[in-house]
C-alpha cells in the first residue's frame, strides 16, 4: 500500500549558466578531463570511501562511470560522453574536454544564445563536411592488405591509456595479439554481408602482459580435479556435440496454474530420473562426444555419460551460450525428450590447457571466428585499464573495417581543423552565413572561439610544461620539451609532428599554438607516397571522433541554451 | 483535529502566481524560446520547452497555481499544444482585472453590496466579472470568429473536397508547431524527419485514423538511441520492436506470421482444475504426451508457413527448441500496446483469440515481408516489415541524441505534433443564436454557444432542444418591456447555475445526476418567477412542464454529447429563448477542418481587432468590459512573440500596420512563415476564460495541514 505524501516543491534557478557555482564545478570537471588526456596524461585514483576496490584509470568510460555528479547541469555533459564512449568506445576525453572549452569560451563574448547556438552549428557543419571530403587533409584510406596503418591504429590506442604500464615491447607485443583477435573475428569465406565473429577477453592476472597470447576457439575454465576426471577423447574426426539450455538437474517442470495431487508411494524423481537416464542414452546412440549444459546435470546422468565415454561439462552460463552457439554449429536443446539429429553441432578437437594457475578447457573449431583473447597484466587495476583499452581497440578496428578511414593522431587534426575553420571564415564569410540573421563580427568570434576550443583540446596533450607549436604549411601539432634552451632554432629541436607524418627537415615556419597568428591556407588533400612511406603514425578513428565532435558541439548548444534548470527535490 | 488556514483568494494573489509562471514559460515560448532542464527525483535529467511539463515538473504547492497546472494539463490532454501561450494570456487577463479594481469608478458596482466588507465586496463583483466571461465564452465568442475572423482563414488543404495535404503547406504548420518545441539546433531537421515520416506513413486514401493510430502508438512505433549525434535519427520502414529474438532462423521471401498470447506447451493443470498423479508411468506418458503435443503444433506451423512467431508470454525452453528445429523464429514478451498495434496495422478486423492449439487451428497468420534483426548502437532489435492496410504504411522512427533527456523531447515533440493534426482534421462547429429585436431598434447579439466536435454532438440532439420554444415566443411577444427586465434578473440566475455545474469538472455525470440538476435549477427559477412575473409565469408553466420531459429525453439520448459539450449552457438558452420576444434565427456554422493562419499573433491581432469593434457597439456595460479586457489580454501573446524583435519586427510596427490592413480591408501580411492551426487558438482561448472563471469564483482558500487520509482511506476500502 503506498503512501500518499505531499510532494516538495522544485527548485527553480534561471540562467544557470551565469552562476558561480556552476562556473567553478564545470572548471572542475574540466581540470579532470584535461589532465588525463593523452599518452603523458595524469592517472586518478578513483576509491569510495565505503570500501570497495580502487580504480586508477585515464580513460573517460571508467572515470565517468565512478564520478558521482550531482549538478544537473554536469549531468547532461557527463551522461553524454558516456552515451558517447559506449556506442563508440573512443574519444570520449575528446568529446568532454571540447564540450567544456566550447561553453568556457563563448561565456564572455555577450552574444545571444541563439546567435552562437547557431554559428556552432555552421562550423561544425563545416568540420564534418571537411573530414568526409575528398580534399580532406587529415585523413588517410585504411589498406586491409597490410597491417601497418592497423597496427598504428591500436598502438595508438594503447599508448594513449597509460594505466594500462605497457613497455614499449609489452605495447608492440599487446598490439599485435588484439589485431589478431580481430582477424580471427573476420569469416573466411564471406558473401554478401559479413557477420564479424567475437573475441572473448579470458582474465589472468598476476602474469606478465608478454605471457598474454589468442587462441582460436573457446577456453572454458575449470578446476584441476573435474579436468583430472574428463577422459582424453582419442578420435581422429570431428567431435559430435550437443549443447542443451534446458536443466538437466531432474527438476519437474512448470506443472501450470491448477494444482498436481502425487498419490503416496508415486516418486516423480524417479521418473524424471529415468527420464533423464534416456536422454542419456540417446545421445549416446546418436555417437555424441561431448555433451554441454548451460545449467546443471544431474549426476547420475553425469555419471552415466561418462560411463559412455562422453564428456559432460555443466554450469556453462549464459554468456559464453552464445559464442558456443556460433562456433559449434549447434541449436541449443530446450527438450529432454527426442533430439533432432539436426540439432548436434561439431567441434574440431578439444584439449586441456594451463595457463598460470588457471585450467581451462579449450574447443577448438572447425572454422574459426570466435578466439579467446588470455590477457595478462601484473595487479587487478592494471588489468581492468588493458581489458577496457583491448575492447576498444577491438570495437575501433569494427568501426575502421565499416569505414575504412583513419584521422592523423596526435593533435594534428584538431589544429589542422582549426586552421581550415579560420582560414574558411576569413576568406569565405558569406558561404557560411548565408541567409542568417548573423552579421560578420560575430562570425569572426564565434569562429574564434570554436577554433580555440579545438586547439586547447590539443593543448591538453603536453602535462610536462613544454610547450605547442603548430607549422605554417601543414597546420599540423608539434611539440617542445619544457626544458628546451632557445627559440632561435625550431628546426633543430622539433623532430616529428604530432601524428608523425611530416619531420622538421622539411621548410616549415613555426608560431606557437596560443599565440595569434594571420589565418592560412593548411595543405589539403594528402599526399599519397607521404602516408605510404611512414611506418610509424598516430592516428584516430575516424567514425568515433567524428562522432565525438557532433556530440561536443550538439552538447556545447544543449548546455549554452538552458534558460532555467529545475530541480525537482523529492 | 484539523487545523485550516484560509487565504482570501482574490485576482491578486491570482495575479502574483500568474506572473510567476509566466516568467518561467516565457523564456521557453516563440521561435527564439529557450531550453529548461528539468531533473527528476530519480535522477534522470529531462530537457524540455514543453509548457505542461515544465509546469508538472514544478511541483507547485500555491493552492491557485496548482489549480492553474490542472487546468493546462487538461487542456494539453485534449490539445497536445498551447502550454505557454495559455499562462501568458490568464496572466494578462489577470493584469487587466487588476487594473479595473484600482479604478475608482467601477462600472459593475452594486448598490447594495456596499455594506459589506471589502473582501467579500470584492468577491461579489467578481463573481459578477465571472459570469460576464461565462456569457462571452458561450455567447459572444463564435459568433465573432464565425462571422469576422472566418474570412481570414486559410485551408491546409491544398484542394478542400479531397482533404489532400501538400509537403509545403505542412512543413509550414509544422515549423511553427517544432519552434516551440524542440532546440534551435535541432528544429529544421526534426521537420524534416516529421514531414518524411508523414508522407511515409500515409496513402492517398489515410485520412484521420492515421493520426489517431499513431498519436495511440507512438510509443511502439519510436525508437529512442542514446550516444549518437540527433543527425543519426532516420525512418525504417517497417516496425521495430525493442525486443531481441528468442530464436532467429534466416528467411527469405513473403513469411506467414503468427501471434500468441498464451504459451503453446501444454501445462499439466490450468487454473482451477485439479491433475492426480498415480503412478509414475503416467507423470512419464503425459510428459511425452505433452512434449508430442507440442512438436506437432510447431511441425503444423511449419507446414502452414509460418516462420514467425510472436508471443505476448514467455514461451517455455520446449517451445524455443522445436520452434527452432522447424526454422521458426520467436519473439517473446510483447507488450500488450505491441500486440494491439500489430493488429490494427495487419487487419483492422476485430481480432479473435486463437482457441486452443488442440485441433491445430490457427487461423490468424499474417504476411510479413521480411523479419530481421536490426542492430542500433550494439543493441539488437526486431524489425518486422509489415505489410499494412490500405490508409497507414507502417514505419518507424529512429530518435538519436546524445543524452536521453534530448530523446524525449523530440519524441514529446513529434507525438505532440500528431495530436496537434488530429484536432485539425477535425471540423469544430460554431453554433449559435442571432436575435435581433427590432421595437427597441437596437440590434444586439445573443449568441448561443453549442460548441464542441461535430462528431460528438449529434445535431438531432440540438435540435430537439430547440424545437418546443419556437412557439412560446409568439405569446410573450406583448409583454416586451417586462421581458425585458426579466431577462436582466433572470441571465444572473441562470449564469449561477452554470457556476453550480462547473464546480464538478471532469467526473463524467450521470443522467440522473443531470435530470436532477435541471429539474432543480428549474423550479428554482419558477419561484423566484412567481415573486415578480405572474403573468409571464401563466404562459410558461406549461413550457417548463415539457421542457423538463425534453430534457430528460435528451439526456438520456445524447448522454455523450451533452458530457462533453457544457452541460451548462443548454439551460440558459432554453431560457432565453423562451422569454425572448423578438425574431431570432438559429445559426449553425462550423469551421471546416484544416483552418489556418499565419503564425506571429495573427489570430491574436484579429480578434483583438473584431473584439474592439464589438465593444464599441455593445450596449451592456459587463460586455463591453469584458470584451475589452479579453481583446487587451490577447495583444500579450504576440508582445511575448516579438520581444527580442527590433525596427520593423517589433510589436508596435507589427500591431499598428495590421490595423490599419484590417480598416482599410487590405490582406494582412505576416513577416514570418509559417502557419498555426485556428482550432487549436480557439480551444485555447476557451480553456483559459474557464480557467479564469473558476479562478475568479473562488473567495477563499482554505488549507488544511492534515495528511490527506481521506484518499488513503477510500483506497484501502477499494481493495477489500
Amino acid at each position: 500500500m503506498s503512501r500518499l505524501e505531499a510532494k516538495k516543491p522544485s527548485l527553480c534557478k534561471s540562467e544557470p549558466l551565469t552562476t558561480e557555482r556552476v562556473r567553478t564545478t564545470l572548471s572542475v570537471l574540466k581540470r579532470i578531463v584535461t589532465s588525463c588526456y593523452g599518452p603523458s596524461g595524469r592517472l586518478k585514483q578513483l576509491h569510495n570511501g565505503f570500501g570497495g576496490y580502487v580504480c586508477t584509470t585515464s580513460q573517460s568510460s571508467a572515470l565517468l562511470s565512478h564520478l558521482l555528479v550531482t549538478h544537473p547541469i554536469l549531468k547532461i555533459l557527463t551522461t553524454s560522453v558516456q552515451n558517447h564512449v559506449s556506442s563508440f568506445s573512443d574519444c570520449g576525453l575528446f568529446t568532454a574536454i571540447l564540450c567544456c572549452n566550447l561553453i568556457e569560451n563563448v561565456q564572455g563574448l555577450g552574444l545571444t544564445p541563439t546567435t552562437v547556438i547557431r554559428l556552432n552549428k555552421h562550423l561544425l557543419s563545416l568540420c564534418i563536411s571537411y573530414l568526409k571530403s575528398e580534399t580532406c587533409g587529415c585523413r588517410i584510406p585504411v589498406d586491409f592488405s597490410s597491417t601497418q596503418i592497423l597496427l598504428c591504429l591500436v598502438r595508438s590506442i594503447l599508448t594513449s591509456k597509460p594505466a594500462c604500464m605497457l613497455t614499449r615491447k609489452e605495447t608492440e607485443h599487446v598490439s599485435a595479439l588484439i589485431l589478431r583477435a580481430f582477424l580471427l573475428t573476420i569469416p573466411e569465406n564471406a558473401e554478401g554481408h559479413i557477420i564479424l565473429g567475437k573475441s572473448l577477453i579470458v582474465p589472468l592476472k598476476d602474469q606478465r602482459v608478454i605471457d598474454s597470447t589468442v587462441l582460436p576457439g573457446i577456453l572454458i575454465e575449470m578446476s584441476e580435479v573435474q579436468l583430472m576426471r574428463l577422459l582424453p577423447i582419442k578420435k581422429s574426426t570431428a567431435l559430435k556435440v550437443a549443447l542443451f539450455c534446458t536443466t538437466l538437474s531432474g527438476d519437474i517442470s512448470d506443472t501450470g496454474e491448477g494444482t498436481v495431487v502425487v498419490s503416496y508411494g508415486v516418486s516423480l524423481e524417479n521418473a524424471v530420473l529415468d527420464q533423464l537416464l534416456n536422454l542419456g542414452r540417446q545421445l549416446v546412440s546418436d555417437h555424441v562426444d561431448l555433451v554441454l549444459c548451460q545449467k546443471v546435470i544431474h549426476p547420475s546422468l553425469k555419471q552415466f555419460l561418462n560411463m559412455h565415454r562422453v564428456i559432460a561439462i555443466d554450469r556453462i552460463g549464459v554468456t559464453l551460450m552464445e559464442p558456443l552457439t556460433k562456433m559449434t554449429g549447434t541449436q541449443p536443446i530446450g527438450s529432454l525428450g527426442s533430439i533432432s539429429p539436426n540439432s548436434y553441432g561439431s567441434v574440431k578437437d578439444v584439449c586441456t590447457a594451463k595457463f598460470g594457475s588457471k585450467h581451462f578447457f579449450h574447443l577448438i573449431p572447425n572454422e574459426a571466428t570466435i578466439c579467446s583473447l588470455l590477457l595478462c597484466n601484473r595487479n587487478d587495476t592494471a588489468w581492468d585499464e588493458l581489458k577496457l583499452t583491448c575492447q576498444t581497440a577491438l570495437h575501433v578496428l569494427q568501426l575502421t573495417l565499416k569505414e575504412p578511414w583513419a584521422l592523423l593522431g596526435g593533435g594534428c587534426t584538431e589544429t589542422h581543423l582549426a586552421a581550415y575553420i579560420r582560414h574558411k571564415t576569413h576568406k569565405d564569410p558569406e558561404s557560411i552565413l548565408k541567409d542568417d540573421e548573423c552579421t560578420q563580427t560575430e562570425l569572426q568570434l564565434i569562429a574564434e572561439a570554436f577554433c580555440s576550443a579545438l586547439e586547447s583540446v590539443v593543448g591538453s596533450l603536453e602535462h610536462d610544461g613544454g610547450e605547442i607549436l603548430t607549422d605554417m604549411k601543414y597546420g599540423h601539432l608539434w611539440s617542445v620539451q619544457a626544458d628546451s634552451p632557445c627559440v632561435a632554432n625550431w628546426q633543430d629541436l622539433l623532430s616529428q609532428c604530432g601524428c608523425g607524418l611530416y619531420n622538421s627537415q622539411e621548410e616549415l615556419s613555426w608560431s606557437f599554438l596560443r599565440s595569434t597568428h594571420h589565418p592560412f591556407v593548411p595543405q589539403t588533400c594528402l599526399p599519397h607516397e607521404a602516408v605510404g612511406s611512414a611506418s610509424n603514425l598516430t592516428l584516430d578513428c575516424l567514425t568515433a571522433k567524428l562522432s565525438g565532435l557532433q556530440v561536443a558541439v550538439e552538447t556545447a548548444n544543449l548546455i549554452l541554451d538552458l534558460s532555467y534548470v529545475i530541480e525537482d527535490k523529492n | 483535529m484539523l487545523s485550516s488556514e484560509a487565504a482570501a483568494g482574490s485576482v491578486k494573489a491570482a495575479l502574483q502566481v500568474a506572473e510567476v509562471l509566466e516568467a518561467i514559460v516565457s523564456c521557453c515560448v516563440g521561435p527564439e524560446g529557450r531550453q529548461v532542464l528539468c531533473t527528476k527525483p530519480t535522477g534522470e535529467v529531462l530537457l524540455s520547452r514543453n509548457g505542461g511539463r515544465l509546469l508538472e515538473a514544478l511541483h507547485l504547492q500555491h493552492p491557485i497555481a496548482r489549480m492553474i497546472v490542472d487546468c493546462v494539463s487538461s487542456h494539453l490532454k485534449k490539445t497536445g499544444d498551447g502550454a505557454k501561450t495559455f499562462i501568458i494570456f490568464l496572466c494578462h487577463l489577470l493584469r487587466g482585472l487588476h487594473a479595473i479594481t484600482d479604478r475608482e469608478k467601477d462600472p459593475l458596482m452594486y448598490g447594495n453590496i456596499q455594506t459589506h466588507g471589502r473582501h467579500w465586496k470584492n468577491c461579489c463583483q467578481w463573481k459578477f466579472i465571472s459570469q460576464a466571461l461565462v456569457t462571452f465564452q458561450t455567447q459572444i465568442l463564435d459568433g465573432i470568429m464565425d462571422q469576422y475572423l472566418s474570412r481570414h482563414f486559410l485551408s491546409i488543404f491544398s484542394s478542400a473536397k479531397e482533404r489532400t495535404l501538400c509537403r509545403s503547406s505542412l512543413e509550414l504548420l509544422l515549423e511553427a508547431y517544432f519552434c516551440g518545441r524542440v532546440g534551435r539546433n535541432n528544429h529544421k531537421f526534426i521537420l524534416q524527419l516529421m514531414c518524411d515520416y508523414f508522407f511515409k506513413c500515409m496513402t492517398c486514401k489515410s485520412g484521420i485514423d492515421v493520426f489517431e493510430l499513431v498519436d495511440d502508438y507512438f510509443v511502439e512505433l519510436n525508437v529512442g538511441v542514446t550516444g549518437l549525434p540527433v543527425s543519426d535519427s532516420r525512418i525504417i520502414a517497417g516496425l521495430v520492436l525493442q525486443k531481441d529474438f528468442s530464436v532467429y532462423c534466416p528467411a527469405d521471401g513473403d513469411i506467414q506470421m503468427v501471434i500468441v498470447t498464451e504459451t503453446i506447451q501444454p501445462l499439466f493443470s490450468t487454473s482451477g482444475s485439479e491433475f492426480i498423479l498415480n503412478s509414475e508411468a503416467q507423470f512419464q506418458t503425459s510428459q511425452f504426451w505433452i512434449m508430442e503435443k507440442t512438436k506437432a503444433i510447431m511441425k503444423h506451423l511449419r507446414s502452414q508457413n509460418v516462420k514467425l512467431l510472436l508471443s505476448s508470454v514467455k514461451q517455455p525452453d520446449l517451445v524455443i527448441y522445436y520452434a527452432g528445429v522447424n526454422g521458426i523464429s520467436v519473439v517473446e514478451c510483447l507488450s500488450s500496446e505491441e500486440v494491439s498495434l500489430i493488429r490494427r496495422i495487419i487487419d483492422p478486423s476485430p481480432f479473435v483469440p486463437p482457441q486452443a492449439f488442440s485441433q491445430c487451428e490457427i487461423s490468424n497468420t499474417a504476411l510479413v515481408k521480411f523479419c530481421k534483426p536490426l542492430i542500433l548502437r550494439s543493441k539488437r532489435y526486431v524489425h518486422l516489415g509489415l505489410i499494412g492496410t490500405c490508409t497507414f504504411i507502417p514505419h518507424c522512427v529512429v530518435l538519436c541524441g546524445p543524452v536521453q533527456g534530448l530523446i524525449e523531447q523530440h519524441e514529446d515533440a513529434l507525438h505532440g505534433a500528431f495530436k496537434m493534426l488530429r484536432q485539425l482534421f477535425k471540423d469544430l462547429d460554431l453554433n449559435y443564436m442571432t436575435q435581433t429585436s427590432d421595437q427597441n431598434g437596437t440590434s444586439s447579439l445573443f449568441i448561443y454557444k453549442n460548441s464542441g466536435e461535430s462528431y460528438q454532438a449529434p445535431d438531432t440532439g440540438k435540435g430537439s432542444i430547440q424545437r418546443p420554444y419556437q412557439d412560446t415566443v409568439v405569446e410573450n411577444k406583448d409583454e416586451l418591456e417586462k421581458t425585458q427586465t426579466y431577462l436582466k434578473v433572470h441571465s444572473n440566475l441562470v449564469i449561477s447555475d452554470v457556476e453550480l455545474e462547473t464546480y464538478i469538472p471532469y467526473s463524467t455525470p450521470t443522467d440522473t445526476f443531470q435530470t436532477d440538476e435541471t429539474l432543480k435549477c428549474l423550479s428554482l427559477e419558477r419561484n423566484r418567477l412567481t415573486d415578480d412575473y405572474e403573468p409571464l409565469l401563466k404562459n410558461n408553466s406549461t413550457a417548463y412542464s415539457t421542457r423538463g420531459k425534453n430534457r430528460i429525453d435528451i439526456s438520456y439520448e445524447n448522454l455523450q454529447a451533452t458530457n462533453i459539450t457544457g452541460k451548462g449552457s443548454m439551460l440558459p438558452v432554453s431560457c432565453k429563448l423562451q422569454n425572448m420576444g423578438t425574431s431570432q434565427s438559429y445559426l449553425s456554422s462550423s469551421m471546416p477542418a484544416g483552418c489556418v493562419l499565419p503564425v506571429g499573433g495573427n489570430f491574436e491581432i484579429l480578434l483583438h481587432y473584431y473584439l474592439l469593434n464589438y465593444a464599441k457597439k455593445c450596449h451592456q456595460s459587463e460586455e463591453t468590459v469584458v470584451s475589452m479586457i479579453i481583446a487587451n489580454a490577447l495583444l500579450g501573446i504576440p508582445r511575448a512573440l516579438y520581444k527580442s524583435k527590433t525596427g520593423k519586427y517589433s510589436f508596435p510596427h507589427i500591431y499598428i500596420r495590421a490595423v490599419h490592413a484590417l480598416q482599410t480591408n487590405q490582406p494582412l501580411v505576416s513577416s514570418q512563415t509559417g502557419l498555426e492551426s485556428v482550432t487549436g487558438k480557439y480551444q485555447l482561448l476557451t480553456s483559459v476564460l474557464q480557467c479564469l472563471t473558476k479562478i475568479l469564483t473562488i473567495d477563499l482558500v482554505i488549507t488544511v495541514k492534515r495528511h490527506p487520509q481521506k484518499v488513503h482511506n477510500q483506497d484501502s476500502e477499494d481493495e477489500l
